[in-house]
């Protein structure tokens, strides 16, 4: 009676240390799929990155680009005011000219 | 206790040891994806941030090349009615030999750079100053200085300086759109009143003339 008692007992302590071992073996498990997670989740960002980058290049180019052509087309239109401006005194100013290197006051 | 009871005890405390060390794992896992998730967060913001003050660098950049280039439109077509402007003035004193410029002769405006020319040669003379003249070939040709002329200013130019000048005209000829050079006849100095030195001479005022006339009408 004893024996068999004895026999339950380690029969009990070993299926314990398995539940343990078995137990160690997913908490090991879990830290793996874990790091993998995070692992992923890195190079998930750090591929974004790269449309993140090119995204506000794009934005900031394409608005760089529409002040320019603004920019262009005012400097256009001063310039043809100024030539315009110009054509109308061009025949005072070469009086003017003619007066300073003729020497006529 | 009983053995079976003992056995029970031991598998109850292994179960419960077991699902405690999975439950801390999971804790802490879920805490450290948790770190991370915020981590990479933080770096997208810090990424997205950097990424943005580049965006704003190279649109400045943009803007600054483009009003660069406006100016630089601005000054071609300055530069551009200027040029027009020197080349009309050239073309004009054509006109100016036939028709005179201000009520006044070629002949006459001649005769006024002849006289200033001369009277820059004999100031700080005591003693007579012999001068002569040059023209253009076209000039020479149209004979709008002669010597009844010469003899005019000759008296002019003494009585007004003070100093005997005798002036002459050169044989010589220069390459000029007109205008005079007046030189000592020893050679020692020269004045040179051509159209395209008074021109150089007096380029930076005249550009100030011209930007002030050209462009404001004043």
């Amino acid at each position: 009676m004893a024996v068999e008692a004895l026999k339950s007992i380690r029969e009990g302590e070993e299926g314990g240390r398995k539940l343990l071992e078995e137990a160690k073996a997913s908490v090991a498990n879990i830290l793996n799929d874990a790091e993998q997670e995070v692992k992923r989740l890195k190079e998930v960002a750090r591929g974004d990155e790269k449309s993140i980058a090119s995204e506000i290049s794009a934005k900031y180019i394409q608005e760089g680009k529409k002040e320019a052509a603004a920019i262009m087309k005012t400097a256009d239109t001063e310039v043809e005011k100024l030539k315009a401006v110009a054509e109308s005194n061009l025949d005072s100013t070469v009086n003017v000219v003619l007066e300073k290197i003729l020497g006529v006051r | 206790m009983g053995a079976k009871e003992m056995v029970e005890k031991i598998r109850g405390e292994a179960n419960e040891e077991s699902e405690k060390i999975i439950r801390e794992a999971k804790d802490k896992t879920k805490k450290q994806l948790e770190a991370a998730k915020k981590e990479i967060e933080e770096e997208k913001k810090r990424f997205v941030e950097a990424e943005e003050r580049k965006g704003i660098e190279e649109k400045k950049r943009i803007i600054r090349a483009a009003r660069q280039k406006a100016r630089k439109l601005r000054w071609m077509a300055e530069e551009e009615m200027i040029e027009k402007t020197l080349d009309a003035t050239l073309k004009r004193i054509k006109s100016v030999k036939s028709e005179g410029f201000k009520g006044n002769s070629y002949p006459n405006i001649l005769a006024g750079l002849i006289k200033d020319s001369t009277i820059s040669i004999a100031a700080g003379s005591s003693a007579g100053v012999e001068v002569e003249v040059t023209l253009s070939e076209e000039d020479a040709a149209a004979s709008y200085i002669d010597n009844a002329m010469l003899k005019n200013l000759t008296n002019e130019i003494s009585n007004d300086s003070g100093v005997n000048v005798r002036l002459s005209l050169s044989d010589e000829r220069m390459k000029s759109a007109g205008g005079v050079i007046v030189r000592r006849k020893d050679g020692e100095i020269e004045v040179n009143n051509t159209i395209e030195q008074r021109m150089a001479r007096l380029s930076t005022s005249l550009r100030e003339e011209i930007m002030k006339t050209l462009f404001t009408g004043t």
